[in-house]
């Protein structure tokens, strides 16, 4: 049975990730900002249906601190981290000449820094193990340049890059690291682009929808799973075809 | 096993050299003690002292005396 730590559990593809993985056999530290009882409470029936344990941990990933404590907290459990998902992350948009240059700190700490930081420790342990796959939640909004998403965008490109880069540095200690590029996705999140906007993209892809939080969630169990043994440092667009 | 035994045994193990090689050892003096070994080596002291090291602690790690001043912040002390 394998172990994961997922964050960003509590909603959208996240939620997703999580009932998959449990519906695999899969334990989940469920990581996420805010306690929250109702979540808590499907947790522990999703985690009854399954016999895997899904254990809730709450951390700021503004806060180096916070997630130093929570990893630690993991890891005092003993338990071997097979699988590491980055997936928390925050949307922003604005134009350049629009974007405060504490809002692209505030970005590129979120949605980069911070997953750098879990890889890093999460990655010793793993060293430690022989072995893990770490999948990080990237974007095509990081592989295709479109104005006025300069913080999200520039954060998830930024991130996709460290995920080829750390396959390299990783590889030889039998950690593989593979990211997922989403497109329009039906979720909170992927709601932020405006209607028209959204339509517009949609129209111009082979498969004309939104994807389903569980069409992402599919992708991310084949990179934890080792039906990708062979697979490292690799992008994979879940996207509909926008991005071809 | 006392502190310091443990302690050259992370030496040990994480570079892969003899127990009389770690006495006044630096960061790249010995081909073993590369960024790869560094890994290995913080590695094994993290799991020999049940700790988990700052990524400004691992920097500064550069030799074998410096990384007993380093574990004193993590409430170990290596007489």
């Amino acid at each position: 049975m394998a172990n994961a730590i997922v964050t960003g559990a509590s909603r959208g593809i996240g939620r997703a990730i999580v009932e998959k993985f449990a519906s695999e056999g899969i334990c989940i530290w469920a990581c996420s900002h805010n306690p929250d009882t109702e979540l808590e409470v499907w947790y522990a029936g999703l985690a009854e249906k399954h016999g895997v344990f899904i254990r809730p941990v709450y951390f700021d990933l503004a806060d180096e601190q916070s997630v130093s404590g929570a990893m630690k907290g993991i890891f005092a459990e003993n338990l071997p981290v097979d699988i590491l998902v980055n997936n928390a992350g925050i949307p922003s948009g604005g134009l350049m000449n629009m974007t405060s240059t504490g809002e692209l700190r505030r970005v590129l700490d979120i949605n980069f820094v911070s997953q750098v930081r879990i890889m890093q420790l999460v990655s010793r342990k793993m060293m430690r193990q022989g072995n893990g796959s770490i999948i990080n939640m990237g974007s095509v909004g990081g592989l295709e340049a479109r104005p006025g998403y300069l913080a999200y965008g520039s954060s998830k490109a930024a991130l996709m890059w460290a995920t080829r880069s750390v396959s390299k540095e990783l590889g030889p200690y039998g950690i593989r690291v593979n990211a997922v590029a989403p497109g329009l996705v039906d979720t909170d999140m992927g709601s932020y682009k405006k209607d028209e906007e959204a339509r517009k993209i949609i129209s111009g892809m082979p498969i004309q929808r939104k994807g389903e939080p569980m069409e992402i969630a599919n992708a991310v169990y084949f990179l934890a799973s080792d039906e990708s043994s062979f697979i490292t440092g690799s992008i994979i667009n879940v996207d509909g075809g926008r991005i071809v | 096993m006392t502190n310091r035994e443990k302690y050259v045994q992370a030496f040990v193990e994480g570079l892969e050299i003899n127990a009389d090689q770690t006495e006044g050892l630096a960061y790249e003096a010995i081909p073993e003690w590369d960024s790869v070994g560094h890994m290995n080596l913080i590695g094994c002291l993290e799991e020999a002292f049940d700790i988990m090291m700052e990524t400004d602690d691992i920097i500064e790690l550069n030799s074998f005396e410096k990384g007993i001043e380093i574990l004193k912040k993590y409430g170990i002390t290596i007489a």
